[in-house]
Parts: C-alpha cells; structure tokens; sequence
C-alpha cells in the first residue's frame, strides 16, 4: 500500500512539476499585470470605495485565472501523454490506475494551491500599495475558490476521458462551472414549477454541483465564513468525478 | 467486470450523496425574479450570476450610479480660484455673493432610484451604496420618499441595519425641517469605516449651521484626513482654514 502511495505522489509531483514549468509564470504575470491596471481604475472610478472594489476584482481574477489554467491542464494532461504514448510507459509499469488518476488530479489541486497563494499575495500586495489591510475573511474566499476548483478540475479529468477534443472538454467543464453558480437560482425556479415540469427541473438540479455553497467570495466579511458542513458536498462531488473518470479509464485499452 | 460496477456505483453514489447534503442550502441573495435591472443590464446581470460575482457586479453599479450623479443637470460654472463648480450669487445691490454650490447634487436624475436599487439587488450587504444613495436622494435632491424607499428596500434584506435605521431617522427629521436632530441621529454613522463621505459632509455642515463649530472642524478634519474623494477633501480643508483662521462667521 505504502508503495503505491508512493506512485501516487510520484505522479502528483510529476504532474504539478509539469504544470509549474510550462504557461506558469506567464499566468501570474498577466494576472499582476491586470491587478496594477484595475487598482489603477478602481482608485479613479471608485473613490471612497476603492478597498472593496480593489478586493473584488483582484478576488474575481484570481479565481478565473486559476481557473482558466487548470481546466486547460485538466482538459490537455491526458490526452497529451496519450499523444506522445507517455501513458502507455507508465501503465507498462506497475502503476495502478486509480493511482494514476488520483496522482493527476492531486498534482491539479497542488497547482490550484500554490496558484491561488502566489496570487493572493501580488493581490494584497496591491492592496498594501494602495494603503489598504487585509479584507476580513480573505481566507475564507481562498478556501472556498479551492473547494470550487476541485470540483471542476475533478470534473474536467472526468470529461478528458470520454471526450473527443480539449476543446470540448474546456466548453463542458466551463458550462458545468457557469451551472453550478446558477444552481441557487435554477432551484428557485424549480420550486416556483409545479407537477412533471418542476419534478422535472429538480431532479436536474441534482446532476449539478451547486458551487453558490463555496462562494465566499460574494459574502464577503464575517458572513463569508464557510461551515465544516461545505466540505461533505465538495468531497462527494470531487470523488464522484474522479470514480467515474476512473470507471472510464479502466474501459480503455493501453 | 464487477469491479468496474462497483466503481461505477460508487460514483453515482458519491455525486447523489453530495448533492442530497447541499440540497438544504438556499441563496442569501434575492431570488432572481425580484432583479429589476435598469437601463439594459440585465446581460450584466446574467454574468453576475454565471460567474457568481454579484458582489463585483454589485461594484460595477455603483460606480455607474456616482458617474450618473456625477453628470451635471444643474450647470455652475466659475473660473474663481476655489470657487470652481459653484455660481456667485449677485444681490440687488450688485454684490457678488458665494453660495458655495448650493445647487451642487441637484438635478433630477429619474433613473437614480431605481439604480441604487438595483446595487442591493446584487448585493443586499453593500451598506455603504444604500446609505449613499439614501442621503443623496433625501439631503441632496430633496426626495425624501424615495430615499425612504430605497432604505426600507434595505431593510428588507438586512433588517437589523442599524444604520439604515439611523438614515431613516433623518430623513424623518429633514422632512420636517429639523436639522439639529438630523445631525444628532447621523452622528453615530460618522464613525464608521464605511459611512459615505457625503454624510459626513452634511454631517459637518449642520452643525456648522447650528453653531457646533467644534463638531464641525473635527468632522471635516476626518473628511480630509481619510477621504480618498478629492472634491471633498479639498472643500474640507478649505473649511478646516476657515476655523484656524478664527474668520468663520457661520452660513459661509
């Protein structure tokens, strides 16, 4: 057990390694780049209210760089190593799949971590810059932009397996991300809908992982603290992906 | 082949698992029916919620409704040092009176309400846009009623904001042409991080009409000393040398 723990951590490594060395540093400088200019507005535009503003938006291009990067790592590491017959190396070794698998997603969320760390600290730097402290519950937004990454990365590995194109993977993964803030508001609807429609709606809504859960960063404050309770759902649908991406990878032939 | 059943199962299970244990959740936001979104933003509005950045949207509209208000109805014009953005009255001896923009902030500005409302659609917890628009309605244009409606709209959605209740108060008072008692309830307000700076002004300038000139040197020395608003860190200083010159007559 303890040595295909140790595959496992070989791959993770490999696989965030890879990530770190390839558009990495481009990503971060895109993104401080982008948070100077919009400090630079938002002090113009926003006036008295420049600390929220500033917070928001370096909270908000966080998360989509973050998320940009690693649905495209997600949607490319698989069919890339099948491409260049690297999985077909590593599955002639004594690698289990789920290993494999779990490996890749892990070295994803590795990324995800020292992403989201690296940029929060250019993100309060600027706001250091600009006069301003740390916004209250920081954290709390940064936990829960991670809880909502490993659900989607998660789900990305699991669409890599059965779809044709990385494009098609990023369009369904960036769907699926749009859906889940959606899912708030779609139950609303779901509950307004009477008889077939509305049973309809509501059993849809359960194939859609509701990300509004993580969202601190919209309830910003002492509000924006999440519960323990948040971590049951992001478990469940991160480990759901990865069964069924699992399930996928086990049908194919290397 | 069982294994892989297994698994499969094991999935189903997981996914179905979660989202039982997040069925319970439901938004602190306002359903989507209740959005009323003006002037043609509701593409906006789809976004916000797409990407679950009603806070940042929320952002958006607020400074959309400074740069509306920010827009002039009521022209004043002066090439006066100092005096710039504000007309000189002229009594009918033909002297040339300051009356230090008493027209500034006036204009109608139709779609101002339903704006500031829609900012606590998308984010029922940005106080500090309720409050502004508030004041602004109330003290600046004169429209108590709306300004009445727009913090009970606030207070629908965050009922125990104290602050809106201590606007509300005062608004009470301005309608009835109390403005001691206007300056007395939004004192409480001044000392917090996000009063707008608008209230503070109107803050300072009642108790300077009342003759509170202590009350008010020290809020405008709050004003210039945190304020990142230039027009009134620049009026706030202009009155602080007013006070230390020991020239200050009151109504000026």
């Amino acid at each position: 057990m303890t040595g295909t723990l140790r595959l496992l951590l070989a791959v993770a490594l490999n696989s965030f390694l890879e990530s770190v060395r390839s558009r990495f540093f481009t990503m971060f400088a895109v993104f401080a780049f982008t948070a100077v200019y919009a400090s630079v507005l938002a002090g113009v535009m926003a006036v008295d209210q420049e600390a929220r503003l500033l917070t928001d938006f370096g909270l908000l291009l966080t998360e989509l760089t973050a998320l940009a990067y690693l649905l495209f790592g997600a949607s490319t590491a698989l069919l890339k190593e099948a491409e260049t017959k690297t999985i077909y190396l590593v599955f002639s070794r004594p690698v289990p799949r789920w290993a494999y698998l779990a490996g890749k997603i892990c070295g994803s969320l590795l990324t995800a971590a020292l992403m989201l760390a690296a940029m929060a600290v250019i993100h309060l730097s600027v706001l250091a810059f600009r006069g301003f402290g740390l916004p209250p519950g920081y954290a709390w937004v940064l936990a829960g932009t991670f809880l909502k990454l490993a659900v989607i990365v998660s789900f990305a590995y699991f669409v890599s397996l059965f779809s044709t194109s990385a494009v098609s993977t990023l369009v369904i993964s960036s769907i699926m991300w749009t859906l889940g803030h959606f899912a708030s508001e779609a139950r609303f609807l779901a509950e307004k809908a009477e008889g077939f429609k509305g049973a309809l709606l509501g059993f849809f809504l359960h194939l859609i992982p509701n990300l509004q859960l993580f969202n601190a960063r919209d309830a910003a404050g002492a509000a924006g603290a999440l519960p323990a309770s948040v971590l049951l759902p992001a478990a469940g649908w991160t480990l759901a992906s990865y069964l069924g991406g699992l399930w996928l990878l086990s049908r194919k032939e290397f | 082949m069982k294994g892989r059943a297994a698994i499969l199962a094991g999935a189903l299970l997981c996914w179905a698992a979660a989202s039982y244990s997040a069925a319970s959740y439901r938004s602190p936001f306002p359903a989507p029916s209740e959005l009323r979104a003006p002037a043609g933003g509701a593409g906006g509005d789809m976004l916000a919620l797409a990407l679950g950045a009603r806070r940042v949207f929320a952002d958006l509209w607020f400074v959309r409704l400074m740069q509306y208000y920010g827009t002039r109805e009521v022209k004043e014009v002066s090439q006066a040092p100092g005096h710039e953005g504000h007309v000189h009255g002229v009594d009918e001896h033909g002297h040339h009176h300051c009356d230090h923009g008493k027209d500034y902030g006036k204009g109608s500005y139709p779609l101002f309400l339903p704006m500031a409302r829609h900012i606590l659609d998308m984010d029922p917890q940005f106080t500090a846009a309720g409050l502004y628009g508030a004041a602004c309605l109330a003290f600046n244009m004169e429209r108590g009623e709306e300004a009445e409606e727009l913090l009970r709209h606030g207070l629908r959605y965050s009922p125990k904001e104290w602050k809106y209740l201590s606007v509300l108060a005062a608004v009470g008072y301005s309608k009835a042409e109390n403005p001691a008692a206007v300056a007395e309830t939004i004192a409480p307000l001044l000392k917090e991080p996000d009063c707008p700076v608008m209230l503070k002004q109107l803050a300072a300038f009642l108790n300077k009409k009342a003759g509170n000139y202590a009350a008010a040197a020290a809020i405008y020395a709050d004003i210039a000393a945190t304020s990142r608003d230039e027009f009134y860190v620049k009026n706030a200083r202009r009155e602080l040398e007013k006070f230390s010159g020991g020239g200050y007559t009151g109504g000026q």
